[in-house]
């Protein structure tokens, strides 16, 4: 099952290695994790989602709990959470299928951030799946390279 | 006030009199501060850094305060690592000082520069590395909060040399509290789960408690013991946990596990509710936690809600401080009659046979547990190594009111003579006997120097076969007796060791010798070695 962890850390050194140093020590997944400041100068947030059973899962709450540099942590449910992730795709075109990628960008809701005469570069905020979707649809043109920062996420409550 | 001499009034504001270490350059400007407060604390130098740390869980341990352990930078530090891991496993709480690198130099690989935070991270329950000097007080005063509350556990200060040299802003004053938003450890039970608790005890027909080090830790032995006497409910222990009862005490059923007694295993197996209290559920106390957990119902207290579903999964979790809960308990409505279940459990004591035969060529290890216990004090403090001598020990070891020390989580060999002597500075009335196999003596046999300066009257037992014995017993079980790589033979010569070090020597070959010469090394003034000779083809199972 998938995991997303919406936690508040204190914002010093040392503590992004501690916390990423504790999922690969314990085994557990990172899928992706993030972090910026939030509004409170001193205070991080991040978000990490991992995929476990259901019992590393709630191990990963709890061990995350324990660490006096964690303020906070939230486990969002998927259904009761808005996600977002934004990436950047550089793909190659031609002549004969340049309008059919600047329609799919179309379609998809994606920017054109960048155009050669050989590659274009593509923003695109959405939830997680609709890159992955997006990724797929772009590789008959010819990837040439992706970003992706990793999910954010927040309760809709 | 400069740094160096903060630390010292900080260690003085948390009531430290004892603190066991070794200087070097990046700690020096700390000891001279120490220097001047020589009559206030006692420094005890000691022979390699992982023994200062043993001698900090073993003083913490039997204080019930945080233990403090200092070092140098770089290898003085790392030195330190396997005595915080091991803290760390056993949930002991103690305060590691390490002198650190000028803080203008962090980071570029100078002389004895070790990235101590980096390499503690997964071995202490927090760490800092000081950067202002003026953090010190607040620093201090939060490490030794985290250390000795919630789940126990080492708590690392790294101070860099140049803050230590540097003066204070203010004049100094100790924080009053400690306000850390991401750690509020949860002591209470909640009502809740309590409610339920109750209601499963009373619905249970053979309930059973398993104590752990925990209980011990969070100093709830005589509230646990309450319970058991109150309610007539029987009790197991893990290895941590040895003490909680005393072991004539008609409801205690022994150790469980791997290592323990078949009939303690026979009575978890029996049981219809398993009461776990500050127990992690390790492989060597519980072998196959999911077979369990679908034949017993489980209540899991712990003050770690991590140890709680993280090896079995408990059917009711309540977490909290086991003095405080079962202080609830004891006050609780509970009706069960447990007699036909402790009827069975003493059947079933009877009647499982213990198929171990232990050679009575040389002396019996058996034969010798017991007889040290029977002469032991009542409240005495028993120092277990790791190893056949560990096993041994809590296999036969008749406790009564006193401590049994060893290390149960992590199994650091030679942690048992550094522990006792920080055990001695804790409890300087108490008989301490330290039991040892000649592979851990010899892991931490140059504190006898430390011993030897401070003049402590330490009884140290070293069972002798020659072997690292647990190791030969594997290979004997599992590779056909190939014997590889450990075999120790007839060295050190104790004898000579001894007068070197000016202690007292005795020597054990026979059952027939045991009694006198235990009589004599108990009674011997000062320092005494004892070598108890067993034969090698001694097992534990």
């Amino acid at each position: 099952m998938k995991g997303i962890f919406s936690v508040l850390v204190e914002n010093k050194d040392g503590v992004l290695s501690g916390i990423s140093g504790l999922f690969a020590r314990r085994g557990y997944n990172i899928d992706s994790l993030a972090v910026g400041e939030t509004d409170k100068h001193d205070v991080s947030s991040m978000t990490i989602v991992s995929t476990g059973d259901e019992r590393t899962i709630d191990q990963i709450e709890k061990q995350l709990n324990k660490k006096p540099d964690v303020i906070k942590v939230r486990r969002l449910e998927e259904s009761r959470a808005v996600e977002l992730e934004m990436m950047m795709i550089k793909v190659s075109y031609s002549a004969t299928n340049r309008a059919s990628l600047i329609e799919l960008c179309s379609v998809m809701g994606a920017k054109i951030m960048h155009v050669t005469m050989k590659y274009m570069i593509i923003e695109l905020a959405k939830e997680p799946e609709t890159l992955d979707e997006f990724v797929m649809l772009c590789k008959p043109y010819g990837i040439l390279e992706v970003q992706r920062t990793g999910t954010i996420a927040m309760s809709k409550k | 006030m400069n740094g160096a001499e903060a630390m010292v009034q900080c260690l003085l504001e948390e009531g430290v009199n004892t603190i066991f270490g070794i200087p070097g350059v990046a700690i020096a400007p700390f000891y001279e501060a120490m220097y001047e407060n020589q009559d206030k604390i006692t420094h005890i130098l000691v022979r390699q850094e992982q023994a200062a740390g043993h001698a900090a869980s073993g003083y913490a341990r039997i204080s019930g305060k945080p233990g403090v352990c200092v070092a140098s930078s770089g290898p003085g530090a790392t030195n330190l690592i396997t005595a915080l891991a091991t803290a760390y496993a056993d949930s002991i709480p103690i305060i590691a000082i390490t002198g650190q690198v000028a803080s203008t130099l962090l980071g570029r690989d100078v002389f004895q520069e070790a990235d101590m935070r980096g390499a503690t991270e997964s071995f202490v329950k927090y760490s800092y590395l000081v950067r202002n000097v003026n953090d010190i007080p607040q620093i201090f005063r939060e490490a030794f909060y985290i250390a000795n509350t919630g789940r126990k556990g080492p708590v690392l200060i790294d101070i860099p040399c140049d803050i230590q040299k540097l003066t204070l802003k203010k004049e100094f004053s100790y924080p009053k509290s400690v306000d850390i938003r991401g750690y509020k450890p949860n002591t209470k039970g909640n009502r809740q789960q309590m409610e339920k608790v109750i209601e499963s005890i009373n619905k249970a027909k053979k309930p059973l408690i398993c104590v752990g080090g925990g209980v011990i830790l969070g100093q709830a032995q005589k509230e646990v013991r309450s319970f058991c006497e109150k309610f007539r409910i029987p009790m197991v222990s893990t290895m941590m946990g040895i003490g909680v009862m005393p072991k004539k005490h008609p409801l205690y059923f022994g150790m469980l596990g791997n290592n323990g007694k078949p009939y303690a295993n026979k009575a978890v197996a029996g049981s219809d509710l398993l009461i776990i209290v500050g127990a992690r559920v390790a492989d060597r106390a519980v072998p196959k936690p999911d077979e369990l957990e679908r034949k017993v119902s489980v209540i899991h207290i712990d003050i770690d809600s991590a140890e709680i579903g993280k090896n079995m999964g408990p059917t009711l979790p309540l977490v909290g401080d086991a003095k405080d809960i079962f202080a609830q308990l004891l006050e609780a409505d509970i009706q069960i009659d447990t007699s036909g279940w402790l009827t069975q459990l003493e059947e079933v004591k009877k009647t499982t046979v213990d198929h171990r035969v232990f050679s009575d060529r040389l002396v019996n290890p058996m034969t010798f547990v017991k007889t040290l216990s029977d002469k032991m004090d009542k409240d005495a403090i028993y120092v277990a190594d790791v190893g056949q001598n560990q096993l041994w020990s809590a296999d036969n070891y008749i406790m009564k009111e006193g401590r049994f020390l060893t290390t149960g989580g992590m199994g650091t060999m030679g942690y048992s003579i550094p522990a006792s002597i920080g055990a001695r500075f804790a409890a300087p009335d108490r008989q301490i006997v330290t039991v040892c196999g000649d592979g851990a003596f010899q892991m931490s046999m140059y504190e006898l120097g430390t011993i030897a300066v401070a003049k402590l009257p330490m009884k140290i037992i070293v069972v002798k076969n020659r072997y690292l014995g647990l190791v030969r017993e594997h290979q004997e079980k599992v590779y056909e007796g190939h014997y590889f790589g450990t075999q120790l033979e007839d060295y050190p010569r104790y004898d000579s060791l001894a007068k070197a070090y000016d202690m007292q020597y005795f020597e054990a070959w026979s059952n027939e010798e045991l009694d006198g010469t235990l009589d004599a090394f108990l009674k011997a003034d000062g320092a005494a070695l004892m070598v108890v000779n067993i034969d090698s083809a001694n097992n534990t199972k």
